[in-house]
């Protein structure tokens, strides 16, 4: 894939799926994009691990995806996000996209040509995920949200980190994480008073 | 048999048995604690990558155990260490006894130390941030019983996750600056992003926040667990980063950064200490000052004063812990001031262990961490007086809201509540003293006693393990 076309059709995927996880309220349609977004993830990994190693991130994912939706199905009630700390507008998310688009476009350049370990669309792959997820941990006000936050995090530097590091060891310490985070997020969420208080 | 098999794999199976094990019995415990002392025992004694002759057998513990094509390797120079893990975890696994932190403490307990001496066993070291997130992971069931989590166990566990790719990203530098020492930009970034994984993993100001807000919403034994083990773990984690990367010890920021950074996360956390009138968050807000002691330590490049210091408090850390949850079962779950004399009139040795802790960890001169601290404190100053008025002023603190729970626990009768009705809080004298029938508080009184007293009146005998701690850091012992 390289930095050839394709490559920035999955990198503007991974965008929108990114921009539906910090914008969409509907946990139905968060998960569908974030299990979409596994799957680009995997497709961005591909060019810097053999498939069989970058098949465990996809799969691990897409668990994790799974443990996620199962716990939200079987919730009496849905998750509730409290408005007090931050907005949650489409307008205020956009314009915290925004500033995530603005200062990868910034970094991710210099950092490809630096490292010169992996392409200007993995860097900005892997720095656009980090920079949405770090603000779906800051700005979430839910376990579900920070979880999610985390994993997405996680799932962009697994991008550039690809890049760097071939281990069979890295790809399942990273993959239990991923998994670890999601079984844990299921386990909070069933907790009662597990949201946040203010 | 390796080395990893004995002290990885075989506390983290045990651990997982437990966990299947359905009756509600003492068998995990004294199974869970036999096995550490034995493992304990077996660093200390053993020798690694030697054949032992045992009758007709022959026995060697192989120091590396390769697994996808990566190492975990506990040496000889580890023994030491891998002694005195397994031993506080013994004893962590024998509190649990009184403490009564839950029937998941135990395994689970034994999984994340298993999971942390694996980090400090994995090459490439760096490694070691993914599988210290991972024990961390492992706790949040302990510190949410029964849906009963707040604010700080998620704050705690995006604090953790966060250090993960900060870590792991300075190893991909590093390996940048080992080929250019010279290249000062690359020498700044590295810096800039070890210093902020450390920041998370150790809970450095500013983000600390979570350690007051767990310390309130769990229990204190497992928060106790939690903040004597994690970040000592990063800092011998630290250590190694120093042990191994020559340009950090010999650039100029370094040990300066650390000095400050350390009397910063020392003076703030006896501050807060000082004004705190929840003694689990005063634990927590001590585990921050004594955390701030280690990078202090690390900054005068010495694993000795690191090591010296680290040995009285995992004793004064256990000791507070363990008491503070025996008396948070007395008379309801407030902890507030107020509470405290009615609880330590029922548990006297509760008390006086917690009290003879607080004071010890707060480095009052006999007891515990005082030679250490003293160590510590005259290295710095001799370096810069701004760490060492940082370190002297935090201790202060710790000292200052040591002296006023003592006040509360001694004269707190005196002063009456807001809408305290004497008829209402009757004392239950049924109970009174229950320590004193009880063999077990009281071993555990003279153990924690002996230990804090021993460590300050006699620093020669008790902290003769340190050289041989510290060895393992060849670069940084003398």
């Amino acid at each position: 894939m390289g930095s050839g076309p394709s490559a920035y059709l999955v990198l503007g995927l991974l965008v929108i799926t990114s921009l539906a996880l910090l914008v969409s309220r509907e946990w139905r349609w968060v998960l569908a994009a974030f299990g979409l977004q596994y799957l680009l993830a995997f497709l961005m990994i591909i060019p810097s691990w053999p498939v069989d190693l970058a098949v465990v991130k996809l799969v691990a994912g897409w668990m994790a995806t799974a443990i996620l939706g199962l716990t939200l199905l079987n919730l009496p009630e849905e998750p509730r996000e409290s408005e007090a700390r931050f907005p949650r507008s489409p307008a205020f998310l956009g314009l915290v996209a925004g500033v995530v688009t603005v200062m990868v476009s910034g970094a991710a350049p210099a950092l490809a040509n630096w490292s010169r370990q992996f392409s200007v669309t993995q860097a900005w792959a892997g720095l656009f995920l980090m920079g949405i997820g770090v603000m779906q941990v800051g700005l979430g006000s839910g376990v579900f949200r920070n979880i999610m936050g985390l994993l997405i995090l996680l799932s962009g530097f697994e991008i550039i980190y690809a890049g760097v590091e071939i281990s069979i060891l890295v790809a399942g310490l990273l993959a239990i994480l991923n998994l670890g985070l999601a079984l844990i997020g299921s386990y909070l969420m069933q907790a009662p008073t597990a949201e946040p208080r203010h | 048999m390796t080395s990893a098999l004995l002290w990885i794999i075989l506390p983290a199976f045990l651990g997982i048995a437990l966990l299947l094990y359905p009756r509600q019995d003492s068998f995990p415990l004294f199974a869970a604690a036999g096995v550490c002392i034995f493992l304990s025992w077996a660093a200390w004694r053993l020798p690694i990558d030697v054949v032992l002759q045992l009758g007709p057998f022959s026995v060697e513990i192989a120091p590396a155990f390769i697994m996808f094509g990566r190492s975990f390797t506990l040496a000889e120079a580890q023994a030491p260490l891998l002694a005195f893990i397994y031993l506080m975890e013994a004893l962590w696994i024998l509190g649990a006894h009184l403490a009564r932190p839950g029937r998941l403490f135990i395994p689970l307990s034994l999984i994340c130390v298993g999971l942390l001496v694996a980090a400090l066993a994995v090459e490439p070291f760096l490694y070691a941030a993914l599988i210290i997130a991972m024990a961390a992971m492992l706790l949040v069931p302990l510190l949410t019983p029964a849906g009963a989590g707040g604010a700080g166990v998620l704050r705690f566990l995006k604090f953790q996750i966060l250090a993960v790719p900060f870590v792991l990203f300075t190893g991909w530098i590093l390996s940048g600056v080992e080929a250019s020492p010279g290249d000062l930009n690359l020498v700044l970034r590295g810096a800039l992003l070890l210093a902020l994984g450390f920041a998370f993993l150790l809970a450095l100001f500013p983000f600390h926040s979570w350690l007051p807000l767990l310390a309130k919403e769990s229990h204190p034994y497992v928060f106790g667990f939690l903040a004597f083990f994690l970040p000592n773990i990063g800092l011998i984690f630290g250590l190694g980063f120093f042990d191994r990367y020559g340009w950090l010890r010999t650039s100029e920021f370094a040990y300066p950064l650390l000095l400050f950074a350390g009397g910063l996360t020392v003076l703030l956390g006896g501050l807060w200490a000082a004004g705190e009138p929840h003694p689990a968050r005063m634990l927590g807000y001590a585990c921050m000052a004594c955390t701030g002691f280690g990078l202090q330590a690390l900054g005068l490049g010495s694993a000795q004063v690191f090591f010296a210091l680290l040995l009285p408090q995992a004793f004064a850390v256990w000791g507070w812990a363990t008491s503070l949850s025996m008396l948070s079962m007395v008379n309801g779950p407030g902890m507030q001031t107020e509470d405290l004399r009615a609880k330590a009139s029922f548990r006297p040795l509760a008390g006086i262990v917690w009290l003879v802790a607080m004071f010890s960890l707060a480095g009052l001169p006999l007891l515990g961490s005082f030679p250490g601290r003293l160590a510590l404190l005259d290295g710095a100053a001799a370096v810069s007086s701004w760490a060492a008025a940082g370190g002297l002023i935090g201790s202060l603190g710790l000292l200052a809201g040591g002296a006023r729970f003592l006040h509360a626990t001694l004269a707190g009768s005196q002063a009456k509540r807001p809408h305290w009705v004497e008829e209402v809080e009757p004392a239950p004298t049924s109970k009174k003293s229950i320590d004193a029938s009880n063999p077990y508080v009281w071993a555990f009184a003279v153990v924690t006693l002996l230990s804090l007293l021993g460590f300050g009146l006699l620093p020669h005998v008790f902290l003769a393990a340190v050289p041989g701690l510290a060895a393992m850091f060849s670069q940084l012992s003398p």
